[in-house]
């Protein structure tokens, strides 16, 4: 990222939200990566170095947090970064932090998953504001990240709170017009003076600082009332209050309609929203229509805006059925609801009849070392067991055919949910679970599980990285460069640099311990036989590369792909329906693979009770 | 009060590009945004994939000098590029008696298909092409068919898929930029070894688009 101010570009929403932060001068940068927030952290972990920002992928939220506020104990600007759930995960720090109060500004970026389309529930972080006392910024497009982030900083310092900024998946994942401001060429000075009243928040303390925090709360809406995050535009009675990409879809729908006379426009882009903006906006208009995703948080607040300024005027949005409570907006939502609201009758639909298409699932990659545990799994659990799933590509294991996810929750709850199903059924259950989720929130559990003695088996599949948000390092990745020939299941934590999970669980007090590579047949089946019948908690921990992250490091694929021998192939479908794998092909009753997708792991040859598939040669053998 | 058509006259264009994980759409969406941008035009692009897995949908809008919005209104796109039968019709709520579809006929069957007959014991095929082009004439006649796969082999290498289908846009003349100068943009972000290839793709598609515009009669 250059120092080119002024010039005019087309940024990714979280590429703007970096360079918002670059250009406040940015000092720290923690995160957990995220979809869709992944790309922001991402981005510093390339240009940390260049940049003079001390940076790192944190092993949870929780710490992310708590590291990052303590830089910004010693003056820093400091940043973090998460998705919505992540919040949660740190909401003990988060709660505690505003009361303490920052010395160098501290931003959070928290992306929001509308419609929960990369995780499993949808939330609303903008009631951290009412909650814990957090101003919010609620960018609209990628130009609004990168001014409220850049902005964000030095009001956080001026009112001493730690901030929100909360974009949602639209604004993160589009690309759009932003300007570029100049990068800073000076950085907040780091000390850090020791003042333990002013940092400690035992309770005598802590009552003193709930008041100071009501003021500075207070002092945050004075000066978000001159942020110029509230345009307004128009001056037509029909009001409409938008936030969010709502903002965008309602500019976009009053231009379509060309009802811009009619109208007049308030974006909401930060909360607690100012008064007198709302104010002044009440007495401007007849009626309002609020367009905002997830919860009513604008509505509610303009409806008692309205109530204590004596101007009872309707306000329309999800309570009176112009919008859904549930979901993300789009265009088309938006425009019916103005619509309604102005009269204007319905949209011309077009009836357009879409025939029966077949689905594009995502699924486990050809090659996956997850599908050869969970094939390997359930050889010797069988499938009566109640499989614990937890959250990265391995719940991906979910349905036919290999039918590893009877339970999830949220990050870390394998091994607690198997544990406390154990525990009430008196019956062995299994945990799976990944590296970097292990460590994320995996080991409190463990512990959990090992000082009830239950009877579980957590299955750790360590690949040597975060794939599923993206590629991100885990702690199993190591730091040295990996050897030529394919990593070997490590022991010890001297091998490559990496952190041994094996070490870590018999720290923890786990007695029976396997390490295997579950390509490797006879010894992963002994050790998972050996496993099945143990006493109290056992792990087996199984390493494989995940093979997509291979391909990217330029070392190609794990061997030379598998074909179908026509002849010797009868049609019995046991590699489909123990596999999955979507490199094998049906068309018209006949077996192929994919040679070009095929990743050569070579699990459906061992599987095939026909001997039908076989490894290609190369030419020159 | 009366409202005025969402479609305004004036030179904003809304392009849809659809295809599947590994075809190359979501850089195809990224190099018509640096072109334009490059050319001062004001450009918002949306992404909508789920893992960006190969074989997975993938759709990307890119909207040119048409306000902040990253997401295109049902039937308001002008041009649909289907780097995929299946996912143009997957478009289809996009598309209005206006837009301009391009569909490449080359499949890329879902495994999916196969499987289920397996697993759920119920024979699935593959729609039929001509019918997946049926349905979008429906809605348009402004649909043109060929085998883009086809033509990217025949350049060097079907993975210059997007360049044929982005040399159709530009040939048809239907963004404000001119074939050479998106060009310019292109092999300047490509690796050298690929810029050959590319080029012959990307010709084939300027031509096919001017040569599929004059056979429909269109301006």
């Amino acid at each position: 990222m250059q120092d080119s101010p002024g010039v005019r570009a087309c940024l990714l929403g979280n590429l703007a939200i970096a360079r918002g932060a670059l250009e406040a001068g940015v000092q720290f940068f923690s995160c957990y990566p995220g979809t869709p927030s992944s790309e922001i952290g991402d981005t510093f972990a390339r240009i940390a170095k260049d940049a003079d920002v001390v940076f790192e992928y944190s092993i949870n939220e929780k710490v992310a947090v708590e590291i990052a506020f303590a830089a910004c104990l010693t003056g820093a600007r400091a940043m973090c970064g998460m998705k919505h759930l992540g919040l949660n995960y740190a909401n003990d720090p988060l709660s505690s932090m505003p009361y303490v109060g920052v010395e160098g500004g501290m931003v959070i970026v928290s992306a929001g998953d509308p419609s929960a389309i990369t995780s499993p529930n949808e939330q609303d972080q903008r009631h951290f504001c009412r909650f814990l006392f957090y101003p919010i910024f609620d960018p609209a497009t990628p130009q609004d990240g990168l001014e409220m982030t850049r902005y964000a900083f030095g009001f956080s310092e001026e009112t001493r709170l730690p901030v929100i900024i909360r974009p949602t998946t639209r604004v993160c994942h589009s690309s759009g017009m932003v300007e570029l401001g100049p990068l800073p060429s000076q950085k907040n000075e780091i000390w850090f003076t020791k003042n333990p009243p002013r940092y400690v928040p035992i309770p005598v303390n802590a009552r003193r600082m709930r008041k100071e925090l009501t003021q500075r709360f207070h002092k945050a809406e004075e000066l978000l009332e001159g942020s110029g995050f509230f345009p307004r535009s128009g001056n037509g009675k029909y009001g409409i209050i938008a936030s969010g990409v709502g903002y965008a879809y309602a500019t976009q729908v009053i231009e379509d309609l060309g009802v811009q006379a009619n109208v007049t426009l308030q974006q909401i882009g930060a909360y607690p929203i100012p008064d007198g903006i709302l104010s002044g906006f009440l007495q401007a208009v007849d009626s309002v229509l609020v367009v905002e995703e997830l919860t009513p948080f604008v509505e509610d607040w303009t409806s008692l805006a309205a109530f204590r300024h004596g101007r009872q005027i309707p306000v329309l949005g999800k309570h009176t059925g112009h919008f859904p409570l549930e979901y993300e907006y789009s265009p088309d939502l938006v425009e019916d609801a103005v619509r309604d609201y102005l009269e204007l009758g319905k949209r011309q639909k077009v009836s357009v009849t879409v025939p029966e298409l077949p689905p594009r699932p995502p699924v486990l990659c050809p090659g996956c070392p997850h599908r050869a545990s969970f094939y390997m799994m359930g050889r010797v659990f069988g499938i009566n067991t109640v499989y614990c799933n937890d959250i990265g590509c391995y719940t991906l294991g979910y349905g036919e055919p290999l039918r590893a996810c009877d339970v999830l929750l949220c990050m870390g709850s394998s091994i607690s949910q198997a544990a406390g199903i154990a525990r009430l059924t008196g019956r062995r259950t299994v945990a799976y679970i990944g590296d970097s989720t292990f460590f994320h929130s995996g080991l409190p559990a463990l512990l959990d599980a090992v000082q009830a003695d239950d009877q579980v088996t957590v299955v750790v599949l360590d690949n040597y990285i975060t794939a599923m948000t993206g590629f991100q390092p885990s702690l199993t990745t190591g730091t040295r460069p990996a050897p030529a020939e394919q990593p070997q299941p490590q022991t010890t934590d001297d091998d490559h640099g990496r952190f041994s999970i094996e070490q870590a669980v018999r720290g923890l007090g786990v007695r029976e311990v396997y390490s295997v590579d579950p390509f490797d047949e006879q010894p992963t089946l002994d050790a998972l036989k050996k496993a099945r019948g143990g006493a109290g908690v056992n792990v087996v921990v199984c390493h494989s590369p995940c093979v997509v992250n291979e391909r990217r490091r330029g070392k190609g694929k794990k061997g030379l792909p598998y074909t179908i021998d026509q002849d010797l192939c009868n049609g019995c479908s046991l590699c489909i329906r123990m596999l999955g794998c979507p490199g094998i092909l049906v068309t018209d009753g006949k077996y192929s693979i994919d040679g070009d997708y095929c990743d050569g792991c070579g699990l459906c040859a061992g599987v095939c009770g026909h001997d039908a598939i076989r490894q290609t040669v190369s030419e020159s053998v | 009060m009366n409202s005025t058509s969402g479609q305004r006259n004036g030179p904003g264009r809304r392009i849809l590009i659809v295809g599947t994980g590994g075809q190359g759409v979501l850089t195809a969406a990224r190099l018509l945004c640096d072109c334009l941008v490059e050319r001062g035009h004001h450009v918002v692009s949306g992404q909508l994939h789920g893992m960006a897995q190969r074989g997975g949908a993938v759709q990307s809008s890119v909207i040119v000098d048409y306000g902040i919005s990253p997401v295109i209104p049902s039937g308001r796109a002008d041009c649909v590029l289907g780097f995929e039968p299946v996912e143009t019709v997957r478009a289809l709520p996009f598309v209005s008696s206006r837009t301009v579809v391009y569909m490449n006929t080359a499949p890329v069957v879902p495994f999916i298909i196969g499987q289920q007959s397996v697993l759920q014991g119920k024979e699935a095929k593959y729609p039929d092409v001509g019918t997946l082009a049926e349905a979008v004439r429906a809605v348009t006649p402004h649909i043109f068919t060929f085998d883009a796969t086809q033509r990217a082999a025949e350049a060097g290498s079907a993975r210059a898929l997007n360049m044929v289908m982005l040399g159709c846009l530009f040939g048809a003349e239907i963004l404000p930029c001119t074939a050479g100068a998106f060009w310019g943009t292109a092999v300047a972000r490509m690796p050298p070894a690929m810029s050959e290839t590319n080029g012959k793709a990307f010709l084939h598609g300027v031509e096919l688009g001017k040569a599929l515009q004059l056979a429909e009669g269109r301006p």
